[in-house]
């Protein structure tokens, strides 16, 4: 008993300093940055880099940079700014826009910086209510074709000459083009290329159209019909096999987050991203093509999203006017034109502001110049809230064409607008 | 690459975290000594000192939680009404959330995903649970059975038939889930070495169902194989030589001595294994790669509901639906089997 008098003594007197010791010095100040760039294409370790940059020439700041994938960043996000614990700042796509200021979780930048310095094109698609709600980072974000030279030499002028080229290449867990059969925003460039928006002039969302069935036709008889495109593919096995074009095969073909084994087939033609022109750039050198989507045969050119990728503020911010002020500080830094030179030379993706856009470094790049040429094709992404509901009708109606021999594009068509209409938060 | 400095920051937070910890509960103990012990020399002075982490831990983490959880399905809170819920919703910043019951009443009448009525979710859900339990149960008596027995190799067969058990879920259903890849897959490819065409486990609605419930019952026959193996063990051997000198067969030794002795065992088993199947997020979330509306259950559809759509209030009323059909078959369950008699009378 004697034991545990003093025991229990020496652990009271244990609590009581413990809650009287002063608390260590905190940092002048730290805050943390998630950004939707990934490892695979080497965009993540810019950011990275960027930070570490600044940092060591701002001793005072530290900056946390933590990487998630798109859909992550946008439902992790609303989680944590529900504990208030949501990061400081976000590098991430137009699309979150919407559901951002719906749940009032991000704040205006039009009192913050001088906006007159970015591209107004970039700025359109973070515009919502009279307000723009992030500073762009890079503008394009668009889908274009990438061909490999060896596979596929010159871009096809139509979809009749990109398929042709495709059976060529299609033999032997080969195929002549590959991309994700998973997301709806590779729908997106074949349904303006029938003349289809998701929106009409009104707000409207318009998925059960005739364009909408021809471009879900058209994607279907690609896949089923002409028999070029791979059985299973989402966006790592589409990067994986591009790359395995190359020779010798790129290490780190296999290291993109997957739901799949690294693939081993080739594919000659991609659709993907602006996000991806510099390490295809890198791996590929000359054997690499850039070319619009191919017009198709009978219909119009495609026309993909056009947006970039943005810096967006949280609201929480505003209650923390030092934190708020580095975070402001950094965020110029990021765009100012040495750093946006140096992500155009490091990534090959088209600045977000007027000066590096126009620099010669940007205008007499012959890749570049290619990449501005795909970004011409495209349309604004619109950034309302509306857009996400359309993105998952959209998604789940692609998966089925591309799932299903026998799916109806008519009868996708239409569940995708019963699905947008389910949607309550869309009602 | 791995960053030194970021993995010593990160876990010198989890020690700070840990030590502030224990210093609390230190602190708590000391407090409950000089109280119960010194002061009142109260008799339930030990059992308080010792449960009182336990209750309050529980009381932060789960309780306070759910309660939450209850407050917030009475309200609309969703992405155009992300706020601060308050109580009931009642006074936001934007104004009263509050609806009642209609969240309950939505999850009844209105479509749950924007394909998917609760109904449908049930059915599957109802299906899922019912053939993983079956599979499990059978399974896993089964291959106890045979552990029992004297065999060559027993321990290494016993190790390796728990190692499923034994390695982390998610990791496990990570590789299952890269494995099932129409062209790619370790399990076509295995397929193709027998003739077999590839099968599309991932895209095609049953095929992606049936490869939701392999995987599931192979992780889940080892808890039940375990479980079986221990009370086979406790059986005693003169019940099966009695009944050997009787003339008994293998057959009537097993439906007369052993079921009924696994019976105070299997039950309670059986009923965890219910709840763990019907509630099970992990085998659905990873293999259901594509998001078919076919390989969802009720959780997977509630987690979809809250994370995906943001209908936070819609979600934690659903969660409570969940829960009452839970409660609900466990009561009738209970009462049928008698299975916590044992519990009660001891």
């Amino acid at each position: 008993m004697r034991r545990l008098s003093t025991l229990a003594s020496l652990l009271a007197a244990a609590a009581v300093i413990g809650t009287t010791v002063p608390a260590v010095a905190q940092d002048p100040v730290a805050f943390t940055m998630w950004t939707k760039e990934g490892e695979a294409d080497g965009s993540f370790q810019f950011v990275q880099k960027l930070a570490a940059d600044y940092t060591a020439a701002h001793p005072g700041v530290t900056i946390n940079v933590v990487n998630k994938s798109v859909e992550n960043l946008r439902t992790d996000f609303l989680t944590t700014s529900i504990a208030r614990q949501a990061p400081e700042l976000l590098w991430t796509v137009s699309d979150h826009v919407g559901p951002f200021t719906a749940s009032d979780t991000i704040q205006s930048v039009d009192e913050l910086v001088d906006l007159s310095t970015f591209l107004p094109n970039a700025l359109q698609s973070v515009q919502l209510d009279g307000k723009t709600w992030g500073l762009p980072v890079s503008f394009g974000n668009n889908l274009m074709l990438y061909t490999n030279t060896d596979l596929m030499a010159e871009c096809p002028a139509d979809t009749g000459a990109w398929i042709a080229a495709a059976k060529t290449a299609t033999a032997g867990g080969n195929y002549g083009i590959a991309y994700p059969q998973t997301e709806s925003f590779w729908l997106v460039p074949f349904l303006g290329a029938f003349g289809g928006s998701v929106f009409a002039e009104d707000g409207s969302a318009t998925l059960d159209t005739p364009a909408m069935v021809s471009a879900l036709s058209f994607l279907k008889d690609l896949k089923f019909t002409q028999g070029v495109m791979p059985a299973e593919a989402d966006y790592a096995v589409m990067d994986g096999m591009f790359k395995n074009g190359v020779s010798p095969v790129d290490p780190n073909a296999s290291l993109a987050p997957s739901a799949t084994p690294p693939p081993t087939g080739v594919a000659a033609s991609v659709i993907n991203g602006d996000w991806t022109a510099g390490a295809y750039a890198d791996l590929f050198g000359d054997k690499l093509n850039i070319c619009p989507i191919p017009q198709v045969t009978g219909a119009d050119f495609p026309k993909p999203y056009v947006a970039g990728t943005y810096l967006m503020f949280s609201k929480d911010l505003a209650g923390d006017a030092a934190k708020q002020a580095a975070v402001l500080e950094f965020a110029k830094y990021a765009t100012d034109t040495p750093q946006q030179l140096e992500m155009v030379a490091a990534l090959k993706r088209l600045p977000g502001t007027n000066a590096a856009f126009n620099d010669p470094i940007v205008t007499g790049d012959a890749l570049l110049s290619k990449v501005a040429a795909a970004a011409a094709m495209g349309v604004g992404t619109p950034g309302n809230l509306e857009m996400r509901c359309i993105f998952d009708a959209m998604t789940t109606g692609i998966k089925s064409i591309y799932t299903n021999a026998d799916a109806d594009p008519q009868g996708v068509a239409t569940q995708m607008q019963t699905d947008y209409s389910n949607d309550a938060n869309c009602q | 690459m791995f960053d030194l400095n970021q993995a010593f920051t990160a876990l010198s937070d989890v020690a700070m975290t840990l030590v502030v910890l224990l210093v609390l509960v230190a602190a708590l103990e000391a407090f409950h000594y000089v109280v119960f012990v010194r002061w009142r020399k109260s008799r339930m002075a030990l059992p308080i000192m010792f449960l009182t982490p336990a209750v309050l831990g529980l009381l932060i983490l789960y309780v306070y939680p759910l309660l939450w959880e209850l407050n917030v399905s009475f309200t609309k809170m969703s992405i155009r009404y992300f706020v601060d819920p308050g109580f009931l919703g009642l006074d936001t910043t934007k104004g009263s959330i509050f609806v009642g019951f209609q969240n309950y009443i939505d999850v009844f009448t209105k479509p749950v995903l924007p394909q998917t009525s609760f109904y449908q979710l049930f059915a599957q859900t109802i299906v899922w649970t019912a053939i993983n339990v079956f599979f499990h149960v059978v399974l896993g008596v089964l291959l106890a059975l045979m552990l029992n027995r004297r065999l060559r190799g027993r321990t290494l067969y016993r190790a390796l038939l728990i190692l499923p058990w034994a390695i982390p879920a998610v990791a496990s259903l990570q590789i299952w889930r890269t494995e099932y890849n129409f062209q790619y897959g370790a399990v076509n490819q295995i397929l193709d070495l027998f003739g077999v065409a590839p099968i599309p486990w991932l895209s095609d609605p049953i095929w992606n169902f049936v490869a939701m419930l392999i995987t599931n019952i192979w992780l889940g026959v080892p808890f039940m194989m375990v479980l079986t193996l221990g009370a086979l063990q406790s059986i005693s051997q003169d019940y099966y030589e009695a009944a050997d000198l009787d003339g008994a067969s293998g057959t009537q030794a097993f439906r007369s001595i052993t079921v009924p002795l696994l019976k105070p065992i299997l039950l309670p088993a059986i009923l965890l294994g219910i709840f763990l199947t019907f509630n099970n997020i992990l085998v659905p979330f990873f293999i259901n790669a594509n998001n078919l509306t076919s390989s969802d259950i009720l959780v997977t559809a509630l987690y979809r509901a809250a994370f995906s759509f943001t209908r936070y209030g819609f979600a934690a009323a659903f969660a409570f639906v969940i829960f009452a059909i839970l409660l609900v078959f466990t009561f009738f369950y209970v009462r049928k089997t008698n299975v916590l008699k044992g519990a009660l009378e001891s």
